[in-house]
């Protein structure tokens, strides 16, 4: 046992120090790859603008007006008017002695006053009736009658913040509760759970009241009466109600600058702006790295130039690891200077690990596949792009509902706005992303052997190789427990069963696409979307595995007859389904956060678990029904397989069908 | 120290070889001939543990080819040369050397060698700077690095010029000095001629001949006799059962004929015609005649160019063609 793991150590040893060698050579060959002059031109480039905008924040130049004074006001001096239209930067005060509407004025603030009531004809504040905006008849004149209002409420909600008597300045307090739309599936039920209870009740006689106006979109409110000692709240304190969804936080929020205290007008939605924004910058280095990457991987198998490591004592495992290890490092490094830059923390880095073994793992296999520099292109390109919608998104949702936990930014978010989050979070936020780039080097790997990575197949061939390199043939005759059979059967179902984290992630991308639509939508393109990735992960290996040759064709000669064909179909068919529903059981991690207290969630990854009153017997029917449903669809979807690819179009439609058939019946008794 | 055993690669539905067997020895100089697609390449990147068989054996000192261990024991030199543009020649030399780990003193001295003995300048130069003859050069230096036993080599001169390709084809024969064992692919037959100790001949993924250079051209290949006269030869039964072919050579003529007894006839049949034999040549088979008697049609990519004289010449690759004392001899 000591002897076994001192081997264990020694080769691990010899591996790590293999993996910094070609990682070390790389890095040499990336920065020789640029030239030191436009290097130091593109990192002086970068300071400077970054200097730029920098003291310009400072300093305020980067706020510059490009409104500033376009209306000419005529206000006297001594209005009170005078400092609201003063303070409002479109606005240039013109005296209104001097002022001549249409010539020098766009807009003149008039005072109506009762004639003749004051005392020695002199006006006072009892004597103004009224204060009037005349502007101009023209569209400049009707937007400067607009601003001098706005300007004028601007002012106004200044006074009342700045007013001691905070109960006199806003008497009116408002507890916001958000509310999802009412249908016929859920009874109003939400997509967020039952929307945050919000809010200090602020004064003290607040009664707490619900919203429930019927589209529920945004506030309804109670009122305290106005008692005197209260301080009106808007908003809430952003803690999580007692239903487990999440709660709202503090409308506008601490992103927003915006106060707890002021106008209903002034109401925004929870969206996180600033730290939204902070996270994606995240992301912005990610894109640049991947394009170094992605060409130095392609590099290699470009004119056969990396042929000659192959030949190495070094395992394709060793040399890809050291490619990748200098991005990784960078990817890393960039990502803390980040954090500490913007204010996150250790969960910001986490959270963003994944992203980026992600970004680089897509990256690699798109590389592998790559005929060309071109197609390499589109493949960074749309990289960039699906794994930046698929993270900044759902991070867009972080104060509203959990799915938005699809995305690691989403903790991002979190961290920036100095919000607690469980383990469990973190984990279901990163682990689809982290397991899923691991598959995905996994795949590429599976083509990085002379045969694959000098050919110019196309990406669906060169796809259909990664995945069939992972089988081996099913024996035939023996025993019916076979060990080469079972090895063989074993790997079908290990295949299927790492594809659960992109089924995982496609849900969960399905969830959050579709949850802004009606649920009487929604719902059912779900179950049908759902059901069809579901059975294109089960089968697409095995259809790879009888195109490639792995698995004889039914009705091949190998085969010798049909029946022994439609026997191995049915077999690898099973094992697959088998695969899925054993790995299915680990996104049991949903349940972690909540996610199936979602109506939606609950559709997407229907369980038995609420059906807890069944006796033991209906309840283990209902755990192994899904089984069950796996291994029949995708035995059909295997035989299709087995006969060539517009059978395997026909059969994949047909299990989709039956899956869909399936989902909607748990999603009635769930 | 190569063993190969009922190796067979195929593609799909495609066979690239098929039931191959051959062993080469400790510090022999093996070739593969064929033209392109006959499996040469296919041969030497399964020797070379690049390409997994569908079937059959193949070790390498000792090792199975499959086994990570004996690439530590191989240096293999692909058909192309394409290198890291952005190193220079040393550093990627060396880069090389460490993944065999080799300490970093014993890299350079063999780096050092290797590029002294093939003339290679411009070390620190940029790959993506230097000719392709360079490029080849420094390729086959980094099937040095490592001191391998078994040297896996794939049309090493091929597309380079005449004086490069005499500095490669030299450089591989002294390696057998050294106790290497060189395996070599060329469609090329002079250069398997100029370096092989034997040879198998690949036609379509088959093995279709095999043996020593001069075994081979004994068993496939005859030798002719060249006459040259200074009149027609008579029409002479004698003549007629041979089927000699004359033909008009300048103010000459020449009749080719396949033995000493034909070249006999053709003096009586020149004496009847009132003339006399000026000249008796005999004819050695080339490779290439070889070939064309194998497969039964000739061998493509036939060299043409010069190579720069010494031992590759124009005469030596169509064939010695030879003034025979013996047979000149004889007619007089």
């Amino acid at each position: 046992m000591t002897d076994r793991l001192r081997r264990l150590g020694r080769r691990l040893a010899v591996a790590a120090r293999r993996v910094l060698r070609v990682a070390k050579w790389e890095s040499a060959r990336a920065s020789g790859g640029v030239d030191r002059k436009t290097l130091a031109a593109g990192v002086a480039l970068l300071l400077v603008a970054g200097g730029v905008v920098g003291v310009g924040v400072a300093t305020g130049v980067a706020g510059l007006d490009v409104d500033r004074d376009v209306y000419r006001v005529g206000v006297d001096p001594d209005s009170p008017y005078a400092d609201a239209i003063e303070a409002e930067p479109s606005l240039r005060p013109v005296s209104a002695g001097r002022a001549s509407l249409g010539d020098s004025a766009d807009a003149v603030v008039v005072t109506v006053v009762r004639p003749g009531s004051g005392g020695g004809g002199a006006i006072d504040s009892a004597d103004v009736e009224s204060v009037v905006v005349r502007a101009t008849d023209t569209q400049k004149g009707e937007a400067a009658a607009a601003s001098v209002r706005e300007a004028v409420e601007a002012h106004n909600e200044r006074l009342m913040r700045a007013e001691p008597n905070r109960t006199a300045a806003f008497p009116v307090t408002v507890t916001l509760r958000y509310v999802g739309r009412t249908t016929g599936f859920d009874e109003g039920a939400t997509l967020g759970g039952d929307g945050g209870r919000t809010g200090d009740s602020g004064g003290s006689a607040g009664d707490d009241s619900q919203a429930s106006d019927a589209d529920g979109s945004t506030a309804d409110g109670g009122t305290d009466g106005g008692t005197a000692d209260g301080i009106g709240s808007v908003g809430g304190d952003g803690g999580t109600d007692d239903d487990g969804g999440f709660a709202v936080p503090s409308v506008g929020g601490a992103a927003f600058g915006a106060d707890t205290v002021g106008s209903p007008g002034a109401i925004t939605p929870p969206f996180p702006f600033t730290s939204l924004l902070l996270a994606f910058v995240f992301l912005v280095p990610m894109n640049f790295l991947i394009q170094a990457y992605g060409s130095s991987v392609l590099d290699e198998r470009t004119n056969r130039r990396g042929e000659p490591l192959l030949v190495t004592p070094l395992s394709p495992a060793e040399i890809v690891a050291g490619k990748t290890l200098p991005y990784a490092a960078a990817a890393a490094v960039v990502t803390t200077l980040i954090a500490l830059a913007v204010g996150g923390g250790a969960l910001s880095v986490v959270a963003v690990a994944p992203v980026a073994a992600t970004f680089l793992g897509a990256t690699f296999v798109g590389a592998m596949f790559a005929r060309s520099f071109k197609e390499l292109t589109f493949v960074t390109v749309g990289v960039s792009v699906l794994l930046t919608t698929y993270a900044f998104v759902p991070a867009i949702f972080t104060n509203v509902t959990p799915v938005a936990l699809v995305s690691p930014l989403t903790l991002v978010v979190f961290d920036l706005q100095g919000e607690a989050v469980s383990a469990g979070e973190v984990l279901f936020s990163t682990a689809p992303m982290a397991v899923g780039a691991a598959l995905l080097f996994g795949l590429g790997l599976g083509v990085y052997r002379e045969e694959d990575m000098f050919s110019q197949k196309p990406v669906t061939r060169k796809f259909l190789d990664a995945l069939a390199v992972r089988l081996s043939p099913v024996p035939a005759g023996g025993a019916l427990l076979d060990r080469g059979r079972l090895r063989a059967l074993g790997a079908v179902a290990f295949l299927t069963a790492c594809t659960i984290p992109f089924v995982f992630v496609a849900e969960l991308l399905a969830v959050a696409v579709l949850f802004a639509l009606p649920v009487t939508v929604s719902v059912p393109v779900l179950l049908v979307t759902i059901a069809f990735v579901e059975e294109v992960a089960k089968s697409v290996g095995l259809y790879a595995g009888f195109e490639r040759g792995v698995f004889e064709r039914t009705g091949g000669a190998a085969t010798g007859d049909g029946d022994r064909g439609l026997r191995l179909a049915l077999a690898v068919g099973v094992a697959s389904g088998t695969g899925f529903f054993l790995a299915e059981k680990a996104t049991a991690v949903v349940q972690a956060v909540g996610l199936t207290d979602l109506f939606l969630g609950r559709a997407a990854f229907a369980d038995v678990a609420g059906l807890s009153g069944l006796p033991p017997v209906a309840l283990a029917a209902l755990f192994f029904a899904p089984l069950v449903l796996h291994a029949v669809t995708t035995g059909v979807a295997s035989v299709g397989a087995s006969r060539g690819r517009t059978a395997y179009a026909l059969a994949l439609t047909l299990a989709t069908l039956g899956h869909a058939a399936y989902n909607v019946g748990v999603v009635s008794l769930g | 120290m190569i063993e190969v055993s009922g190796l067979r690669k195929t593609y799909g539905d495609f066979a690239a070889v098929v039931d191959s067997d051959f062993a080469v020895d400790d510090g022999e100089v093996f070739g593969i001939v064929g033209p392109n697609g006959a499996g040469k390449t296919t041969t030497l990147k399964v020797i070379a543990g690049l390409v997994e068989p569908t079937d059959g054996e193949v070790t390498v000192a000792g090792f199975d080819a499959s086994d990570p261990e004996m690439r530590r024991h191989l240096g293999f030199l692909p058909e192309e040369s394409p290198l890291y543009e952005e190193m220079t020649a040393l550093s990627y030399l060396r880069f090389f050397a460490d993944l065999y780990d080799v300490p970093r003193e014993v890299a350079d001295e063999r780096i050092e060698a290797a590029l002294d003995r093939l003339e290679l300048d411009h070390r620190e130069r940029r790959l993506g700077d230097v000719s392709k003859g360079m490029k080849r050069k420094v390729a086959i230096a980094r099937s040095l690095v490592n001191d391998p036993d078994v040297l896996v080599y794939d049309e090493p001169a091929s597309g380079l010029d005449p004086v490069t390709t005499n500095s490669v084809l030299a450089f591989t024969r002294e390696l057998r000095e050294t106790g290497k064992t060189v395996v070599f692919s060329a469609h090329n037959l002079y250069h398997v001629e100029s370096v092989c100790d034997r040879v198998v001949v690949m036609n379509e993924g088959r093995i279709v001949a095999r043996g020593s250079v001069d075994g081979i051209r004994e068993r496939h290949g005859e030798t002719t006799y060249r006459v040259f006269t200074d009149v027609e030869p008579t029409a002479t039964p004698a003549l007629a059962d041979l089927d000699a072919a004359t033909a008009e050579v300048g103010d000459r003529y020449r009749t080719t004929v396949p033995d000493m007894d034909a070249v006999a006839a053709v003096r009586e049949a020149v004496a009847d015609a009132g003339g006399e034999v000026v000249d008796i040549r005999s004819r050695e088979p080339s490779l290439e005649d070889v070939f064309l008697d194998i497969v039964g049609r000739p061998m493509p990519g036939r060299y043409t160019g010069d190579i720069g004289g010494g031992e590759g010449s124009d005469s030596a690759r169509d064939g010695d063609e030879t003034a025979t004392a013996a047979a000149t001899e004889a007619t007089e």
